[in-house]
């Protein structure tokens, strides 16, 4: 699935009447099968796209598409990961991760082995049946990302999802991340602060400038195509190409931030 | 046990010593808990042991008469005696107080008590629900809300007599109207306190407003429901004796306003005592009821 923002731009009024410009206009494509990290100052918009295409917010100009058609409102296809895990306290690891499939009627038996197959897959066999609240942060937020597999979305789109992870946990599920939207040529919105793993994960990022935010850089990043995506990531990050593109893309934020 | 530590084995004995630190530790800390514990339940009795002497001390240097103040062995006197049968010096046996054990008018008064809030714990969440997801049911409906919490029932008991009789049913619509608001007012307060996030995770898995409602905002707002119902439950309790005023016999209620009444300061002073033993006794149980049925609570 391919997503298109068409001159997309959001104003907000806040409970004090103010008008707030989060975003300028925005036209963007996406293609299936493309991972894309945006990253920008925080305020300047990137979890206002996310939600443009999630669904939850309608923009108040321009139009966000996918496949073509206009979006109007959320759907199972367009998976969301938060920044916080959001699981529910009151359904064990297993009947958050199955959730999503109860709600589109899939049958329990079914339920069952996706959901376990999901929960494999973010190595959270053996904590099925734990309270969610009794797992640690990291292991809510793989929790999260299986609910969200589990439902085999097309488009997966992600709100600074590693944030609040330790570094260890953090590469880990990179790497998890990685390999699954790769092997299930998922497209994936993906939006951090850390220009280094931007410049990891992404086939491409984005910059974009304090608010109004709208795009100042748009960068393809080849250099796993041209290393054969063999290099394990820690001889990826020392490459040239990586420093380069991580340097320009930190420039750019920089540039932006300065007062004009 | 480790004897003889050489170096090969050093990181054994310090694993060893490791593990035993923190035994220590966690046996220390659940020593502290129970010393905290015993210190707590020794204040209280300490407390409850200070307010009965001075009682007793004031009743038995007679400061005030009994009629105003009965000693304390003259208040429990009247509670064994209205649990109990006696003969009268006609030679009448007596069982109890205004023909019921004292147990039967707290029974009588719980009955009521369960209906009116009964009532309420099914309405209550209902309106809330409604009121919290439709905006113009809730312009409408909020300010008689307000206006119906703020009244006082000894104001309105009148009536609802006239309304409903001076049986039961005047006095179950009183426990229900004093029950409802505060029940409906913190269901409303739980579902507007449900994270926004919660709600669009669940659409974005494609659940209809119906399942969001069912799987979502119904369980996350249990637990100020269950808040709700506590409160109304104490407020029902002090509503009881406004409710049993007229024809509250049985009713704990209404034997705590008779006997007042009749000048038997011991036994108004028992029932006093019983409600609000009783009204404790079963908040502890909904406080309990609320840990069993939301675990999370606090924790997520
Ligand atoms: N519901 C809202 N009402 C008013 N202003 C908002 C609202 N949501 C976001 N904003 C403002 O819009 C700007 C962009 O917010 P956001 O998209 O969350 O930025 P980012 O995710 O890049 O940090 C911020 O200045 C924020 O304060
Ligand atoms: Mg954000």
């Amino acid at each position: 699935m391919s997503f298109t923002l068409d001159g997309v731009s959001q104003r907000y009024i806040t409970d004090s009447g103010e008008v707030v410009h989060a975003l300028a206009d925005t036209s963007l494509e996406v293609p299936t099968g493309q991972f894309l990290c945006v990253v920008g100052p925080s305020g300047c918009g990137k979890t206002t796209l996310l939600k443009i295409l999630a669904g939850f917010l309608r923009p108040t100009g321009g139009e966000a598409r996918v496949n073509g058609s206009a979006i109007s409102g959320p759907s199972w296809e367009r998976g969301v990961v938060f920044q916080q895990a959001n699981l529910y306290p009151w359904l064990t690891v297993r009947k958050n991760v199955e959730l999503g499939l109860k709600f589109r009627g899939v049958g329990a038996a079914e339920r069952r082995e996706t959901g376990q197959q999901c929960l494999d897959l973010v190595g959270l066999s053996g904590f099925e049946d734990q309270k969610t609240y009794e797992l640690s942060g990291g292991m809510q937020q793989r929790a999260q990302i299986a609910r969200v597999l589990a439902n085999d979305p097309e488009i997966i789109l992600m709100d600074e999802p590693f944030g609040a992870l330790d570094a260890l946990t953090r590469e880990r599920l990179q790497m998890d991340l990685l390999q699954i939207s790769r092997e299930r040529r998922k497209t994936v919105f993906f939006i951090t602060h850390s220009v280094e793993e931007a410049v990891f994960l992404g086939d491409r990022v984005l910059v974009m400038s304090p608010r109004p935010g709208r795009v100042v850089l748009d960068e393809k990043v080849e250099i796993s195509k041209k290393y054969g995506r063999l290099l394990p990531g820690k001889e990826l990050r020392s490459t040239p190409e990586f420093v380069g593109l991580r340097d320009l893309i930190a420039e750019t934020i920089y540039a932006g931030q300065a007062p004009a | 046990m480790v004897t003889g530590p050489t170096q090969d084995e050093g990181g054994l004995v310090s694993q060893a010593d490791h593990l035993g630190q923190s035994l220590r530790v966690a046996a220390d800390a659940r020593r502290s808990r129970r010393t905290q514990r015993v210190r707590k339940l020794v204040l209280s009795l300490a407390v409850l042991v200070v307010a009965l002497a001075v009682w007793w001390l004031v009743t038995a240097l007679e400061l005030v008469q009994p009629l105003y103040l009965p000693s304390p062995a003259a208040v429990w006197q009247a509670f064994v005696e209205s649990n109990t049968c006696r003969e009268l010096e006609s030679g009448r046996t007596v069982c109890g107080e205004q023909n019921y054990y004292m147990w039967e008018h707290l029974i009588a008064s719980m009955q009521r008590i369960a209906v009116g809030v009964g009532v309420a714990i099914v309405l209550g969440p209902l309106v809330g629900f409604l009121m919290a997801s439709i905006g113009w049911l809730n312009t409408a409906l909020e300010p008689y809300l307000n206006f119906l919490r703020a009244l006082p029932p000894l104001g309105y008991i009148g009536l609802l007599i006239v309304w409903f009789g001076i049986g039961n049913t005047s006095k179950y619509w009183l426990l229900f109207l004093a029950a409802f608001p505060p029940i409906v007012i913190a269901t409303i307060n739980g579902v507007r306190g449900v994270r926004e996030d919660s709600i669009h995770a669940a659409r974005s898995m494609g659940a209809s407003q119906w399942q969001v409602g069912r799987h979502v905002i119904l369980p996350a707002t249990l637990p100020e429901v269950i808040g709700g119902i506590r409160i109304a439950v104490g407020f029902a309790w002090t509503t009881v004796v406004a409710a049993e005023l007229n024809a509250g016999i049985p009713g704990i209620g209404g034997l705590a306003y008779v006997s007042g009444q009749q000048l038997q300061t011991a036994l108004t002073i028992a029932c006093i005592i019983v409600i609000g033993l009783a009204a404790v006794a079963l908040d502890a149980l909904l406080k309990h009821l609320g840990t069993l049925l939301v675990p999370w609570y606090g924790r997520a």
